[in-house]
């Protein structure tokens, strides 16, 4: 450990800490942009300008290591006055489109300029007119114009994702990012070049002027995309979910996410979701709210409970080991079948692994439901499930379908399957036409998804992350562990909560609330 | 003080350029002696001879050896052949006419700092010196003077041309080393200095030409024999290119420490007939102008021009008599940094151009009052702020020439035309018109 | 400063106040009768009417009284707002709603497909108004505007920018087409 003094306040780092690294340990506030904690240095926005004692040179915090009984000044104004100029030398060939720039509002220009900014432009003369609305690849487009060539991007695509699609053309003011001839920025990392752009020059395609960031509000999850589990912001608003973004998590996913993990915000709204619950009557379907259907479920499963053989349940790895808990104990221990079959969506490539994040089991929680299945001694094979259908002895079938339904690509198939039941209790998120077209005895769940329930998943590591309620989408929709209940025949009270979420964007929904005069 | 021909001695002889020219003229004798040396006695010989880099920065050779780490890793040397400084075309000369002169310089040194690998880095424009370079190798490769167990001393050095794509930037050591690699051109952060970490992540070495080639009389004539010229601090001789509006520009080898005034007036013969000295750049365009009044006890030494707040770098001196308007030279040396900065540091990228604006600005007619106060405070925030030196080489000409020819920036700004030639000039006298027009 | 009147003693009298406030009535509606037998003018001078025949004739406001929001539109009559969502965001009624989407002209970018503001929540403060940077909203001299249930009082772009009234469009002073030649 060294001993240093940084603005009068002293503190003990480790060997090998840069400066900059000591400011973060320690809660500090500095200038930077390019400098990224993930990424290697590049020492090019020349902000981070700190004064050491005996050094008559500013030096750079990022690139300068701490040494022992260092003594480090932010606060002079010599350091001020550097920063200033260093902030007026990145704005004056910024455009000034922060009206239409989707970074507005959490841009690092923005940001600084407000903490640091010399508030008196000097800059009369033209500004450099680069290209705009360059489409980089299918995910991200860029904006040369805003570009303050930090370089984050590049030392992304080099050093993390290792694609190294992106580099610097051209020289001095005139350089701008781009991509090689015939080689777009297509990779499964491309949108953390996104994040990590300090300023609005990188935009995601998928999110681009569909929500300025101020409107959102953020909750922090566990993306359910792969086994991996990384750390998650959703931002959202009353009108649904618009982006997913990565939190730091040294152990799970250090700084990124991959862009199919970004996806999953997307069948969390309401227009994929399934809103009400579905029961059967007279042959037909006939829509009810959700606790209703699934107290018909429940007594249905009571009656069959003397011929508990004849009851299955088909459990996907995408619940909370919470609900798996619930549900597989009361089938096990209550209505004392142990026909509880775990569905593989994948099974040839679940044990792909793209080497950074991207894990081929699509899945945020097998290994928690191994877990539960093997402390309750439930052993089974698909095949069984199959052979039950085809001869009889399966008549009931409960299952907890996907809740993302583009990582099962044999979902069709399995509905033929399983449909063969003469009753099939099917619970999931996710609006399927298949199923509620269905005929005969089918009843139909909504459940919740992992950013409305509280919860843990268990990824591929074993490490156990929980998830906490954030948003009410659908508000009305169950969780497992609340359908467990109903089919014991416990009162559960349905949430009530404003349903605004979703709503058509095209209309203004005061219009609807406020219904005619 | 009259020409001292001594690294240039041979240079009017057409045949030194041939291998067996050189030989005749005692070329590569010292490279057999130095074969039988040991390296560290080379090394201290270069250290005792107080050789300082001619490259511009000045820093002492024998020094720069002796920071190579000892970690048994290969070690590269580099040749910067890549003169790209506005003024400057000694290195030229010194290729054309005495290209072994060079080769054995880098042999010896090689040897020296343990190399088994050698480039020369050399300049894009510069075709002809590359086509007798490249002669200059294969006759050397062919005689066994490159490549296995030269000289049968058993020690192994290969010799290799690399031709640059014409970036000033490139010949800053660590941009040099970017672009040998293959990368963009583009200096690196220090630390890690090039002696530790250089080419390929290996203990490099990086010298002028001049700085090589000297190397070969330091070891013919010992180290006391190389002080004999130049100052206490300022040894050896140097070659200086001079131009602008002298009688007689070109390469002259004078010692170091010799007046700056006597240069002018017998070496380049003096001003053009019925015109007066306005002021000197010393160093290249970078370096900071010097008045006529500065110039008087000027004396052509590392620490005299460092005293006078400038600096001899490569020892291109450029002449401007009083029929120039220092607004207009100012505006070609913007105009050169800003075409010329890699874009990798802010300030650098954005304060060139910016500076380049106002000055064009003020050239065109369209100056404004607080221009030149602007001017002062962009480059004083430009100074000293970047990963290179070429903020700083952008930076000082444009502080001195606005504070040594104040008058004439606010006369040009209030009146709308040049103080010396009254108009506006920028459309007929700028070389860099129609380019920066066409940007 | 306020004047306060004390009311007097009179005034108390139920019978004398109301008699007095007939007798004003009275008086007006007599001479105002007058003006129409003498001739059709009356309905237009102003100087002796006080009343105006609404809804046939209406008050013309000062142009800068805040009234409805005009949408302005650029030369070419395309509609100005760049759907920055400043307005919007600003709003204290929240009455605004705007849905951005990508221009094909990429000088544009980003323009309002919706723009929709629902009028009975407006308190006509003005801080759209103030909000925008490009000149886009203004709040215009007119102001009623009857209608028998919610959905006419949701003005949208057709409304807001191409209403009848406004001729056209009113052209935003806000260019950008110059601001990109002055190299801004």
């Amino acid at each position: 450990m060294l001993k240093c003094t940084i603005n009068g306040k002293e503190l003990e780092v480790k060997e090998g800490t840069t400066i900059i690294e000591a400011f973060h340990q320690n809660g500090m506030s500095i200038a930077h942009y390019c400098w990224h904690p993930g990424l290697s240095v590049a020492g090019v926005c020349r902000l981070c300008m700190v004064e050491i004692v005996g050094n008559p040179r500013l030096q750079i915090a990022c690139n300068t290591q701490v040494t022992a009984n260092m003594v480090i000044n932010t606060e002079s104004e010599k350091v001020k006055d550097a920063v200033k100029w260093g902030l007026d030398f990145h704005l004056i060939n910024h455009p000034l489109d922060c009206p239409i720039c989707d970074q507005a509002g959490e841009c690092g220009l923005q940001d600084q300029y407000m903490a640091f900014g010399k508030y008196d432009p000097e800059m009369a003369e033209k500004k450099v007119k680069k290209h705009k609305v360059v489409d980089l690849g299918p995910t991200v487009v860029l904006d040369s114009e805003r570009c303050i060539l930090c370089s984050r991007c590049v030392r992304f695509t080099n050093e993390v994702s290792k694609t190294d699609e992106l580099g610097i053309f051209n020289r001095g003011d005139r350089a701008e990012i781009g991509t090689f001839d015939g080689k777009p920025l297509d990779n499964n990392y491309s949108l953390n070049t996104v994040d990590i752009c300090p300023v609005g020059a990188l935009t995601s395609k998928d999110f681009r002027f569909r929500q300025r960031v101020w409107l959102l509000k953020e909750h922090k999850t566990i993306c359910t995309g792969c086994s991996t589990g990384c750390n998650i912001r959703v931002f959202y608003n009353k009108e649904g979910l618009f982006r997913n973004k990565p939190v730091y998590n040294k152990d799970v996913n250090g700084y990124w996410m991959c862009d199919v993990g970004r996806d999953t915000y997307k069948f969390v709204n309401k227009s994929s979701r399934l809103l009400d619950g579905r029961v059967a009557k007279n042959g037909r379907g006939e829509w009810v709210l959700p606790t209703v259907a699934a107290e018909k479920a429940g007594e249905h499963l009571r009656d069959a409970k003397a011929n508990s053989k004849s009851i299955a349940l088909v459990l996907t790895g995408q619940y909370s080991v919470e609900e798996y808990e619930a549900l597989v104990g009361y089938f096990k221990n209550e209505l004392g079948t142990d026909k509880i079959f775990h569905w593989i969506n994948n099974p040839d490539s679940i044990d792909k692994f793209d080497g950074l994040l991207y894990r081929g089991d699509q899945n945020p929680n097998t290994k928690g439901l191994i877990e539960v299945l093997t402390k309750h001694g439930i052993q089974t094979q698909w095949r069984a499930l199959i052979e039950g259908l085809s001869t009889g002895a399966i008549g009931t079938v409960v299952v907890a379908g996907p809740e993302n339904q583009a990582a099962f690509p044999d979902l069709k198939a399995k509905i033929m399957e399983i449909s063969r039941a003469s009753k099939l209790i099917w619970m999931q998120a996710g609006k399927n036409e298949q199923l509620e077209q269905l005929e005969g005895d089918v009843t139909l769940i909504p459940l919740k998804t992992y950013v409305e329930k509280d919860g843990t998943f268990v990824n591929y590591a074993g490490i156990r992350q929980h998830v906490t309620k954030g948003v009410a989408v659908v508000p009305h929709a169950l969780s497992l562990t609340e359908v467990t209940a109903l089919f014991r025949g416990d009162d559960v009270q349905p949430e009530v909560a404003p349903d605004l979420v979703g709503q058509g964007r095209i209309h203004n929904e005061f219009t609807l609330v406020r219904g005619q005069l | 003080m009259a020409e001292t021909k001594y690294l240039s001695e041979h240079y009017d002889k057409k045949e030194y350029r041939t291998l067996e020219g050189y030989k005749k003229l005692g070329g590569y004798e010292m490279l057999a002696k130095a074969l039988k040396m040991q390296p560290q006695a080379i090394i201290d010989e270069v250290k005792a001879s107080g050789l300082r880099g001619r490259g511009g920065a000045g820093f002492p050779t024998g020094s720069k050896w002796g920071f190579l780490p000892n970690n048994g890793e290969p070690r590269y040397l580099l040749c910067n052949a890549d003169e790209s400084e506005p003024g400057t075309f000694k290195d030229r000369v010194m290729m054309e006419k005495a290209p072994h002169q060079l080769i054995e310089g880098m042999l010896i040194s090689a040897f020296a700092v343990k190399s088994h690998k050698a480039y020369i880095y050399i300049r894009g424009e510069y075709m002809g010196p590359t086509m007798i370079l490249e002669q200059a190798i294969r006759e050397a490769r062919a005689a066994g003077l490159i490549g296995k167990n030269i000289l049968g001393s058993g020690f192994d050095c290969d010799l290799d041309l690399y031709l640059g794509a014409g970036a000033y930037i490139c010949g800053e050591e660590t941009g040099l080393i970017s672009s040998l690699e293959g990368y963009k051109g583009q200096p690196k952060l220090k630390p890690p200095f090039p002696a530790v970490q250089g080419y390929l992540r290996k203990p490099t070495i990086v010298n002028n030409v001049e700085t090589l080639a000297a190397v070969v009389p330091i070891l013919r004539d010992g180290a006391a024999g190389y002080r004999k010229y130049g100052t206490e601090k300022s040894a050896g001789t140097k070659l200086f290119s001079i131009s602008g509006d002298v009688a007689k520009p070109g390469t002259y080898e004078v010692p170091l420490g010799i007046k700056l005034m006597d240069f002018i007036n017998v070496e380049a013969g003096g001003m053009k007939p019925g015109r007066k000295l306005k002021a000197v750049v010393p160093g290249g365009s970078s370096a900071p102008v010097l008045t006529a009044a500065e110039c008087q006890d000027a004396t052509l030494d590392y620490e005299n021009m460092a005293a006078k707040g400038t600096m001899l770098g490569s020892g291109a001196i450029i002449v401007i008599d009083d029929s120039r308007c220092m607004v207009d030279v100012l505006s070609t040396i913007t105009h050169f940094y800003h075409h010329e900065s890699c874009g990798q540091c802010t300030p650098c990228r954005e304060g060139t151009g910016w500076i380049e604006k106002i000055v064009k600005g003020i050239v065109k007619g369209d100056g404004k009052p607080g221009d030149v106060d602007l001017l002062l405070k962009i480059s004083d925030n430009m100074k000293g702020r970047t990963i290179c030196a070429l903020s700083d080489a952008a930076a000082l000409p444009v502080l001195s020439f606005v504070t040594k020819f104040r008058s004439e920036f606010e006369y040009f700004i209030n009146e709308k035309k040049s103080q010396i030639l009254g108009t506006k000039l920028y459309a007929q006298s700028s070389p860099y018109a129609a380019h920066a027009e066409a940007h | 400063m306020s004047v306060v009147q004390k009311p007097k003693e009179v005034t108390n009298w139920y019978l004398p106040g109301i008699l007095s406030g007939m007798g004003l009535t009275f008086k007006k509606m007599s001479r105002n009768l007058a003006t129409v037998l003498r001739g059709g003018r009356a309905l237009n001078s102003r100087s002796e009417m006080m009343t105006l025949n609404y809804p046939e004739e209406k008050y013309e406001y000062s142009p800068r009284f805040k009234g409805n929001h005009v949408l302005t539109v650029k030369k070419d009559g395309s509609i100005r707002c760049t759907a920055c969502m400043l307005c919007a965001t600003n709003c204290p009624a929240d009455c605004i709603k705007i849905t951005a989407a990508e221009h094909d002209d990429p000088t544009v970018e980003k323009f309002p497909i919706a723009y929709e503001i629902d009028i009975l929540r407006c308190v006509f403060c003005g801080f759209c108004e103030e909000a925008c940077p490009v000149d886009a909203i203004r709040m215009g001299p007119e102001w009623q505007r009857p209608g028998v249930n919610g959905a006419p009082f949701v003005y949208d772009i057709k409304e807001l920018a191409y209403r009848p009234q406004l001729k056209g469009g009113i052209v935003s002073v806000v260019d950008e087409q110059e601001r990109h030649k002055a190299g801004i």
